[in-house]
């Protein structure tokens, strides 16, 4: 005969509590749900409140302005044209233009890099897997500060890539100089980690026996790619995006250390306003919330195709 | 019974072999963080706590155990990197008694109605500091006849450049701007200021000279602000821009100069003069010249504030009278190889440091320009053109 369960009156005094949908709610998705208002709902809608607000005498004044809003697209004097419309450019219009191409570069490469790579992965054996997954991953174990000093002395004009080049008497080149190329390189550095888990996810549960199939029956190896493997992992594909996409959009450090000052993206020019010697906390905010809403909009359209679900695997 | 105590713990310890108990480990445990705890305080000078955020050379121990050896307070630094971020640390109130930014912030600590006016029955040295410095706070900060501040430390901004790799030439801002000023490819070896403060003076001083206009000087020199006029902000901004591709980069830091001088990653760098000392003195090169050039320098002066809401008002300028005293003012010196705005502060240094950053023939201050903040008519304008430049 089993020894009476101490435990059973706590036990089922618990399943009664949780067995009621509030509770049960409360306790699960509770804690989450209060991080998420502490610390995204309720940042985000001071940060709000303040790009609506006027700023006098070094104070944030509770006087409600768009005036914020109108500088950061009005009075700008770089010309651009796209095609037969020109414009005029503010220095935060320029900002979240190059934020964008520098980001789009960047998850481009990293998807590039990291396809092959997880690709691989997904067909090795577990043992052999485990070694390369360490391998890959390794270098993150180190400091991302550390990692962007090591890049910063690969490049410049007398950076190792150029006095080696130098050496070879091909260089200096020009493009291996601080600036745009060794931020899009940093970066894709960076989170090349985030994309190559996403898209390992997903191809891990690709059926490898429907390629083969395909292959079977005349399928060229790019027919192989293009017509199953690309859309059989598209969630993975758009998912590894968005993960590099967006911190990419928002980058301060890798601009600053590996750009000298000189690429000035988004996160740079917001940093300057919020605690820079330009100081102005408004038109920091007026300019992340239009960051934020650019963000969000481009999530939104891109989960009109994917589902939640979806993203991280098939 | 001591002896039979030993022998039941040695037995006990022996049955339970290495053993520690829950209640042994939480007192060791305790014991530990108490002593960690400990060692992060430090050990205090005992007295008033006085708070100040200002430049890590004030957190140094020979300047801190100075001030608290001679008025027997406690001093607490917290170090920071730039004066806009003590403006808004102290603008964020209650956290500290002083600040020492440099000159050109402290209109908006005084705009900002944040500090108290300098009581110099207190600040005794006052008087002992060099005369040029008590016009620039007649001039920048004193309102209704009460000086908001205290010069502490001064230095002055120039260029730098390779002596290995370019040719003695007159010191002008032109080879920054101008290709052919001297015989030496500096494409992508010129270094600026990631500030706006630092770097748009130079190119108003630059056009003043070139454009033989002493319009962009006098808006230098003649108030208390920067008075640029929007077209002499898009003028300096459009000579920034066209400079840029020229440029290794902007840089922010005193050390990032200093270590990619060694690096060997640009030739010719805006500079200030303690960074060149710095170089020479602690890392041993040679191969740099510091130049005053002829079209003038900015000079900075370090100046030494009282927050409105400090509890220890008196106590806190004793500090500051403190920080201009020769002992604590020569500390202060050696910390950032950088001199002291009380002349007599060079009767502590040795003839060495005297010659680095000591005493200054006062005739020498007419060739240097205090930094200023921008009016506020034009700050918009002001930091829209710098954006724009880094774009």
């Amino acid at each position: 005969m089993a020894a009476p369960d101490r435990d059973e009156p706590l036990r089922g005094a618990l399943i009664r509590v949780l067995s009621r949908r509030r509770n049960s709610l409360g306790v699960t998705a509770g804690p989450a749900a209060v991080w998420i208002l502490l610390l995204l709902v309720a940042p985000l809608a001071f940060m709000t409140a303040v790009s609506f607000a006027s700023f006098e005498n070094f104070q944030v004044v509770w006087e409600p302005t768009l005036e914020h809003y109108r500088d950061l697209f009005v009075g700008g004097t770089t010309e651009y044209s796209l095609g037969p419309v020109g414009f005029r450019a503010t220095a935060f219009e320029e900002a979240v233009m190059l934020s964008y191409a520098v980001a789009t570069a960047a998850t481009v490469l990293c998807l590039v890099l990291a396809f092959p790579l997880a690709y691989v992965m997904a067909r090795l054996d577990d043992r052999t897997f485990k070694l390369v997954i360490y391998l890959v991953l390794l270098p993150f174990f180190t400091m991302y500060l550390v990692r962007a000093y090591s890049w910063f002395l690969l490049f410049g004009q007398s950076g190792v890539l150029n006095e080696l080049l130098g050496a070879l008497g091909v260089g200096p080149v020009g493009a291996l100089e601080y600036g745009v190329l060794p931020v899009v390189v940093g970066l894709t550095h960076a989170y090349f980690p985030y994309m190559l888990v996403t898209l390992y996810a997903s191809l891990d549960g690709l059926d490898f026996t429907l390629l083969e199939a395909a292959r079977d029956l005349g399928a060229s190896r790019v027919d192989v790619v293009r017509d199953h493997v690309v859309p059989l992992t598209l969630p993975g594909i758009i998912g590894g995006s968005i993960f590099v996409f967006i911190p990419s959009v928002g980058a301060f450090v890798t601009p600053q250390i590996l750009g000298v000052g000189k690429v000035q993206m988004i996160g740079v020019l917001i940093e300057n306003r919020a605690i820079g010697e330009a100081t102005n906390p408004t038109t920091a905010s007026a300019a992340s919330m239009v960051v934020v809403v650019s963000v969000v909009a481009a999530l939104f359209l891109v989960f009109r195709y994917v589902s939640l679900d979806e993203l991280g695997g098939v | 019974m001591p002896r039979q105590d030993s022998a039941d713990r040695a037995e006990h310890s022996a049955t339970s072999g290495r053993r520690v108990s829950r209640r042994g480990y939480l007192a060791a445990a305790g014991a530990a963080g108490l002593a960690a705890v400990a060692g992060c305080t430090g050990s205090p000078g005992g007295g008033t706590t006085i708070n100040i955020i200002t430049w890590n050379d004030f957190a140094q121990e020979p300047v801190v155990n100075s001030v608290e050896d001679e008025l027997g307070v406690t001093v607490e630094v917290e170090p920071s990197t730039s004066s806009t971020e003590m403006f808004q640390r102290m603008n964020q109130g209650g956290e500290f008694d002083i600040a020492v930014p440099n000159n050109n912030l402290v209109p908006r600590f005084l705009d900002a109605g944040i500090i108290e006016p300098v009581d110099m029955d207190v600040v005794t040295n006052y008087g002992d500091i060099y005369g040029k410095f008590r016009s620039f706070v007649d001039q920048q900060f004193t309102r209704d006849g009460n000086a908001y501040g205290v010069p502490v430390r001064w230095g002055w901004y120039g260029y730098a450049y390779n002596t290995d790799e370019l040719p003695e030439h007159t010191p002008s801002y032109r080879v920054m701007f101008e290709e052919d000023y001297v015989d030496a490819d500096l494409s992508g070896e010129i270094i600026m200021y990631d500030e706006a403060a630092k770097t748009m003076p130079v190119a108003a001083l630059y056009l003043a000279a070139s454009e033989n206009d002493p319009s962009y000087r006098e808006a230098l020199t003649e108030n208390d602000r920067m008075t640029f006029s929007e077209q002499q902000l898009n003028a300096m901004r459009d000579l920034l821009i066209e400079q840029k591709p020229r440029l290794e980069g902007y840089i922010s830091s005193d050390t990032t100069f200093i270590q990619q001088f060694q690096e060997g990653n640009f030739l010719v760098g805006h500079s200030g003069r303690n960074e060149i000392i710095r170089l020479r003195e602690n890392q041993g090169v040679e191969n740099v010249e510091f130049v005053v050039p002829q079209e003038g320098a900015m000079a900075w002066y370090e100046t030494a504030v009282v927050a409105s809401e400090s509890d220890n008002v008196e106590t806190a300028f004793e500090v500051i009278n403190e920080y201009i005293a020769p002992g604590t003012g020569a500390e202060l010196a050696r910390q950032g190889k950088s001199p002291s705005c009380n002349p007599n502060v060079a009767d502590e240094l040795d003839s060495r440091e005297q010659e680095l950053y000591g005493r200054i023939d006062p005739e020498r201050f007419e060739q240097f320009i205090p930094f200023k903040d921008i009016a506020s008519d034009v700050s918009d304008k002001y930091f829209s053109a710098w954006e724009e430049v880094k774009s």
